[in-house]
C-alpha cells in the first residue's frame, strides 16, 4: 500500500531526471563538434559555476562517460539526493500532520514493523529512481557517443550515486524523528541537500576552505574519486555505509519510544 | 444483530476477576507541562465508563497513553492485564478505537480504508460485517474519504473501530460530526453490542451523552481525577437545584448560608441556587420571606460537574 501511495511521486521524480539526463546527453554530438568554441566560452564562466554545475575539468567533458559523470552528478546525485530525504523526512512524518497514525499505530502492528516497512519502502523508491535513471543514462550516453559504452564505470557510477541517495534518505529518517511535532520538514531537507552541495563546490573552488568539503558527502562520490580507474574506494564505501547505518540504528531507537502526536 | 464471541474478543475467563483497563498512578508531563498527574483507575469487563472533562483536562492523553501512541513519565497502565508499552501489538487485537478527530488516508476509497482495516486483524469474512454496518449507518462505501463530509467521516472511523469484534471500545469524542439521528443510532449500536459483552470507555465533555449511555463516570479535572462515581449516585448526590420567587425585594444575604452556591439573582424578586447543605437550613432563611413560589429540583449533570470543579 505504502508503494502503491508513493508511486505517483516516484514516477515524477523518475521522469524528471531521465528527460533531464536524456536532453543532456542528446547535447553531446553538438557538444563535441562545436568543442572549441564552447570551451572558450566555458572558460568564461566563472571556476565556481563550472564547479556547481559538476565540471570540475573540462576536458572531462570530452568523452561520453566524462559528459555523462558531469551531468550525473547535478542531476541523479542532487535532484535524486533532494527526493530520497524528502521521501524519508515525510514518510513516518505525514502520519503524524495527517493525523492518520491514529489509525496505524492503533492496529496490531509493532512500531518496529512500522519503521521496517516504511524504510523498505524508501529503500525500494530511491533504488528504482536509481535503477530506472542509470539505465535511461548508459542508453543516451550509448546513443550520443554512437560508440559501446564500458558497463562497469556505469555501475561504479551508480552504486556511488545509491549510496549517496540512501544517505540522505537515512538522513531525512533521522530528522524525521528528532522532530518534536508533527510539522513537515520539506523544506528543511531540500536546504540541507543543497547547503552540503554548495559547501562541497566552495570547498573545490577555494584552497583556504578545502578541508570543509569533508563535511559534505558529495566529496566522496565526487567524479575525480570516481574516473581515474572507475573503482569503489573502501573509504569511501564505508563512509556511505556506516553511517547510513547509524542513523538509520539511531533514528529506529528514536521511533520506538517516540511520542506521537496527532 | 450483531454476533459476539467473548472467546474470540478476549474477555476469557483469566481476565474476567480483573479490570478490562487498570490505571495506577499514571503521570504524563510534557516537559514541564502537565498531561495527567498520578491518576488511578479501574474499568470493569462489561462497564459502559465514562469519562469527562473539559479540553486539557488529560481526557486524549490518557486515551493515547492506552492507546501506546504516547509514554507515561511514570506508572502503569495494563488493558485485559497486558501492560500497553510491552504488549500493545496484543492489545490493540482485541481493542476496538475511535480517535476524536477522524482523518483516514484522504486518497482512499471507504471501501478500500476498510479493506485495509481488516488486512490488519487478517480477518478474511469481514465484508459482511462491513455492509451491515454500512448499511446501519446509511454511508456510502464507494466514495473516496476525500469527499466525505466529517459526519460521514466520523461513520468510516466507528465502523473500523469494530470490524474485529474488540473485547474493549475506547472512544473519544465519538459523536463530533454526527448529527442527531445517527447519535441515537451509535447509541443503539453501543447498547446492542454492550449486551453482548463489549466493554466501552467513552470520552466526552458533553454529559448529557455519557448521561444516557454509561454506568459510571470519572471526571478529570487539570490532569487529575476528582470523582469516579455511578451516574446514578452522582445524580443523587445532596446537590439541589433551587428557584425562589419573592413577593418582595430579594436580599442576597439570605442566602450566606453553608452550601449554598452559584447564587443568581433574576429580575422580578427571583434568585436561584444549586445547594448542598441541609434543606433545613435554607427553609430556616426563608421563614419570614413571602415566597410566592418555591422549586427543588434536580440538577443537570453539566451543573452538577462544574460544581465538583469548584471543588
Amino acid at each position: 500500500m505504502e508503494m502503491k501511495r508513493n508511486s505517483l511521486s516516484l514516477f515524477l521524480w523518475t521522469l524528471v531526471i531521465t528527460l533531464l539526463i536524456s536532453v543532456t546527453m542528446s547535447i553531446y554530438p553538438t557538444f563535441i563538434e562545436n568543442q572549441s568554441r564552447i570551451f572558450g566560452m566555458l572558460n568564461l564562466i566563472p571556476k565556481g559555476v563550472l564547479q556547481f554545475k559538476g565540471f570540475s575539468d573540462l576536458n572531462d567533458l570530452l568523452s561520453p562517460m566524462g559528459f555523462y559523470a558531469a551531468n550525473n552528478v547535478i542531476y541523479m546525485m542532487v535532484l535524486g539526493s533532494i527526493y530520497a530525504i524528502v521521501l524519508a523526512s515525510g514518510i513516518l512524518l505525514k502520519e503524524e500532520y495527517n493525523k492518520t497514525a491514529e489509525y496505524l499505530l492503533t492496529r496490531p502492528i509493532t512500531r518496529s514493523e512500522i519503521f521496517l516497512t516504511k524504510l523498505a519502502v524508501v529503500a525500494g523508491n530511491v533504488f528504482l529512481l536509481n535503477i530506472i535513471t542509470s539505465l535511461a543514462g548508459f542508453i543516451a550516453t550509448g546513443l550520443a557517443g554512437n560508440e559501446i559504452i564500458r558497463l562497469r564505470p556505469f555501475l561504479i557510477i551508480s552504486i556511488y550515486t545509491f549510496l549517496l541517495n540512501m544517505f540522505f534518505a537515512a538522513t531525512g529518517l533521522f530528522i524525521s524523528t528528532l522532530i518534536k511535532r508533527s510539522r513537515p520538514v520539506t523544506t528543511f531537507s531540500i536546504g540541507l541537500v543543497l547547503i552540503l552541495y554548495f559547501i562541497y563546490t566552495l570547498s573545490k573552488i577555494s584552497e583556504s576552505v578545502s578541508k570543509l568539503g569533508y563535511l559534505s558527502p558529495f566529496t566522496y562520490v565526487d567524479q575525480k574519486v570516481v574516473s581515474p580507474d572507475y573503482s569503489l574506494a573502501p573509504g569511501n564505501l564505508a563512509y556511505f555505509i556506516g553511517i547510513s547505518f547509524l542513523l538509520i540504528a539511531i533514528s529506529y531507537r528514536l521511533y520506538l519510544h517516540r511520542d506521537i502526536y496527532v | 444483530m450483531f454476533n459476539f464471541n467473548p472467546i474470540a474478543t478476549g474477555i476469557e475467563s483469566d481476565f474476567m476477576n480483573e479490570p478490562v483497563i487498570d490505571i495506577e498512578d499514571l503521570s504524563k508531563f510534557y516537559g514541564k507541562a502537565r498531561g495527567i498527574d498520578h491518576i488511578n483507575l479501574d474499568v470493569h469487563a462489561g462497564e459502559i465508563f465514562g469519562f469527562i472533562g473539559p479540553n486539557g483536562a488529560g481526557k486524549s492523553t490518557t486515551i493515547r497513553i492506552l492507546m501506546s501512541l504516547i509514554f507515561p513519565t511514570s506508572g502503569s497502565a495494563k488493558i485485559m492485564g497486558m501492560d500497553v508499552i510491552r504488549q500493545a501489538k496484543e492489545i490493540k487485537r482485541k481493542v476496538g478505537y475511535i480517535p476524536s478527530d477522524a482523518n483516514a488516508y484522504q486518497w482512499m476509497g471507504v471501501n478500500e480504508f476498510l479493506d485495509y482495516c481488516l488486512r490488519f486483524h487478517r480477518i478474511q469474512d469481514g465484508r459482511k460485517r462491513v455492509d451491515e454496518l454500512a448499511k446501519l449507518f446509511e454511508l456510502d462505501l464507494t466514495r473516496k474519504i476525500s469527499d466525505l463530509s466529517m459526519g460521514n467521516k466520523k461513520k468510516v472511523s466507528i465502523i473500523q473501530s469494530l470490524l474485529h469484534n474488540p473485547g474493549l471500545l475506547i472512544m473519544d469524542e465519538p459523536t463530533t460530526g454526527l448529527d442527531p439521528l445517527m447519535q441515537s443510532v451509535l447509541f443503539e449500536l453501543l447498547r446492542t453490542e454492550n449486551r453482548n459483552g463489549l466493554t466501552i470507555f467513552f470520552s466526552s465533555h458533553h454529559l448529557s451523552e455519557v448521561q444516557m449511555l454509561c454506568k459510571r463516570v470519572a471526571i478529570i479535572k487539570e490532569g487529575n481525577i476528582i470523582r469516579v462515581e455511578d451516574i446514578d449516585t452522582l445524580r443523587k448526590k445532596q446537590l439541589k437545584k433551587v428557584f425562589i420567587e419573592l413577593d418582595e425585594p430579594v436580599d442576597i444575604e439570605t442566602f450566606n448560608i453553608s452550601g449554598a452556591e452559584n447564587l443568581s439573582l433574576v429580575p422580578g424578586n427571583k434568585i436561584s441556587l444549586l445547594f448542598s447543605g441541609n434543606i433545613s437550613d435554607l427553609i430556616k432563611a426563608l421563614s419570614g420571606k413571602r415566597i410566592k413560589d418555591l422549586t427543588i429540583e434536580e440538577p443537570s449533570l453539566e451543573e452538577i460537574f462544574m460544581h465538583y470543579y469548584k471543588v
